[in-house]
């Protein structure tokens, strides 16, 4: 029987009437082969959440000793206040982060509050905007969005109160609330998520003079920071090793995920999660996987999403189809956002796990796959090589040729790769836990209110 | 106390407190494009920034038994394509230095002479920015106490390797001495020189933290018998 070239699991439940979580089951596409796998079963709705871990749970992954660091250094911080503000209480990172971030907080006995900042669709269209522009896209700034934009801090700030020791402001969108500031007696500090290192001069000059008030900024990486006269610290992203994204997992939940996507265990398997996005090159990998290819066996899987909410995904996916061709190894998986799962699977399922971005921010499929304890081909680009030490922690590439050449050599060297991968996993425990994310949490409180600092 | 005295029935003048130490990463205004800029940002970046990227990277990437010494060798390799420079900057052991001054010196020195032998490749655009950092440091206790030897193993074996870090690696910047924490309660508490000795022999550049634990715990085993 002949395999498919993809499955496409987007579309299928986008056709699915069914609104329980009852796995959706695909109708073939008119003109494709007959299905050599079974269909790919993923629940159409999101799961229910499930309670956020305590800090115990975590001990059997970092070891006690770590845990009662943590504990140690909470315990002068006994009855210190936190609020965390963003701009969404779901979805997104710095919502994810703060969902795990908040509860262990509180079980140290740090009473962390989080508020969400509320507008309209007029303020967050300008917060959109400016946030691309601080990428470095091209924008026209106005008075008018600027107006928007002070108008909707002014109305939170007034809405909020701000009587903890700390406030911690997330991103651009509440970044004038710090005009509360006189009214408090707390620190306060700006945590920017985003890539500073190349900003819109003007979005960047409208919103420096409130950024230069706060006690002290946090950058996800030292090439995001800006030259400024407060205190800038550097906070990995980090992942939580409890969430469904990255937890240990049946050998034989994994093996039905593979059976499901029609994926071989038996052979290699070189696997790359991210959106059908242009920067993430999907297109570059399968040029790679066919380079390589021509001197190893193994199998593709490209799985990602946001086909089917994104205009330009949903032309990326169908030039990576194209680019796939009939090829039966090369599997492609657009799949729901709540799939963490069989993400998860698809992750310890493979040999050799790529991210061969053209720009990134920190590359958090990066760190799973180094979670993972996978051997790990990345680009150098963005966050990337702070996880990546090249040939201690993974393989850093820069072209679809020096990508094909180390699967081809990882899959030829398992053993080094095998010390890549032990390599990564330590790397990720050392630095890029939610545990490490906490102790820089205390720690800051700490420094910012010199409490047994040296 | 004397020296006949088996090591087990040895009751500690003091005992040891097993402390550790966190850090928080602060980004500096000091960073490098070239190796000409490196050598002028290691003149004038606080010392904190020296400490950072010699001792405490060590720390941060403990795990790591090969090819991983200071982050100033690794990017003259890794972005700066300057093998010859790498392996002169990674030879130096931050062991051999009790204070930061020095240290200082001594990198500067090697980028020197480095750029006087290959003038070339001082204005050469690396691959990366090195962008120096430094940490604001808290130390703190954990629950290990050892009132005698065997406590002192136990307690070796379960701290973390950030108490290994602070007591091992970093103590000599506070001790200014060419020891450690551990060595210099042995030798001046327990009266185990020559244990303490062979604890200070340990080499962290060729093998992990663990691996330094491991190799510690085994070398006090063998003075308990």
């Amino acid at each position: 029987m002949e395999p498919v070239k993809d499955q496409s699991v987007g579309s299928h439940l986008a056709a699915a009437e069914t609104t329980t979580a009852t796995p959706a089951v695909p109708a073939p596409s008119p003109g494709v082969q007959p299905e050599r796998r079974r269909a790919p079963r993923t629940w159409e709705t999101p799961p229910a959440p499930v309670p956020p871990p305590h800090l115990d749970d975590y001990q059997s992954i970092v070891g006690a000793a770590d845990i009662d660091e943590l504990r140690f250094l909470a315990r002068e911080l006994k009855g210190k206040t936190v609020k965390m503000v963003n701009s969404t209480a779901v979805g997104g990172g710095v919502a994810e982060m703060l969902n795990r971030l908040v509860p262990l907080m509180n079980e140290l006995e740090v009473t962390t509050h989080w508020d969400v900042i509320t507008g309209g669709n007029d303020f967050f269209e300008v917060t959109k905007a400016f946030h691309n522009a601080l990428h470095g896209s091209d924008y026209e700034p106005t008075r008018h969005a600027e107006e928007i934009f002070l108008m909707y801090n002014e109305q939170n700030r007034q809405r909020m109160q701000f009587t903890e020791d700390m406030v911690v402001i997330h991103d651009p969108q509440p970044a004038a609330l710090i005009r509360a500031r006189q009214e408090t007696a707390a620190r306060w500090v700006w945590r920017c998520h985003i890539d500073l290192s190349n900003p819109h001069p003007e979005v960047w000059g409208f919103l420096r003079p409130f950024i230069e008030q706060y006690d002290a900024a946090i950058f996800s990486s030292q090439s995001f920071a800006r030259q400024l006269p407060i205190p800038q610290y550097l906070f990995y992203p980090c992942i939580d090793p409890l969430s469904e994204k990255n937890k240990e997992l049946d050998e034989s939940f994994v093996q039905k995920v593979c059976e499901e996507f029609g994926i071989d265990r038996a052979r290699p398997i070189v696997t790359q999660v991210s959106r059908f996005d242009r920067l993430k090159d999907p297109l570059g990998v399968v040029q790679a996987f066919k380079l390589a290819r021509r001197y190893v066996d193994c199998q593709l899987v490209l799985a990602g999403g946001g086909a089917s909410d994104d205009p330009e995904g949903a032309t990326v996916l169908k030039e990576v189809k194209d680019a796939a061709g009939d090829d039966p190894d090369v599997i492609i998986l657009d799949l729901p956002p709540w799939c963490a799962l069989e993400i998860n699977a698809l992750q310890r399922a493979s040999t050799l796990i790529i991210q061969k971005s053209i720009k990134e921010g920190f590359g958090l499929t990066v760190t799973e796959a180094l979670w993972k304890g996978k051997p790990t081909i990345a680009g150098a680009v963005g966050g990337i090589p702070n996880q990546i030490i090249h040939k201690l922690t993974g393989m850093l590439v820069h072209s679809v040729e020096g990508c094909a050449y180390q699967i081809r050599y990882l899959l030829t060297h398992p053993e080094f790769a095998a010390q890549l991968g032990r390599n990564g996993r330590e790397h990720v425990k050392e630095n890029f836990l939610m545990t490490t994310n906490v102790r820089r949490w205390l720690l800051l409180l700490r420094v910012l209110l010199h409490i047994g600092t040296a | 106390m004397t020296s006949l005295t088996p090591a087990l029935q040895r009751t500690p003048a003091k005992p040891f407190y097993f402390n550790t130490s966190a850090h928080l990463l602060r980004i500096t205004r000091y960073k490098a494009n070239t190796l000409a800029e490196l050598r002028d940002a290691l003149r004038e970046c606080p010392e904190d920034s020296i400490f950072q990227h010699s001792f405490r990277t060590l720390q941060e990437h403990h795990f790591i038994r090969e090819g991983f010494s200071n982050d100033f060798a690794h990017w003259a390799l890794s972005a700066c394509n300057e093998p010859s420079l790498a392996e002169r900057l990674a030879s130096v052991d931050v062991r051999e230095f009790t204070s930061v001054a020095e240290l200082r010196e001594r990198f500067i020195q090697i980028v020197e002479e480095y750029l006087e032998q290959k003038p070339a490749a001082g204005p050469r655009r690396a691959d990366d920015t090195f962008y120096f950092c430094a940490s604001d440091i808290v130390v703190m206790p954990t629950s290990f106490v050892a009132h005698a030897l065997h406590e002192f193993v136990e307690g070796l074996r379960r701290v973390s390797v950030h108490s290994i870090h602070h007591h091992f690696i970093e103590a000599r910047l506070r001790l200014k001495l060419m020891s450690n924490d551990f060595s210099q309660w042995l030798h001046e508490d327990v009266g185990l020189t020559e244990t303490a000795r062979a604890l200070n022999r340990v080499d962290i550049y060729t093998a992990t933290l663990e691996g330094v634990r491991t190799q510690m715990v085994r070398i006090l085993e063998r003075a308990l018998l």
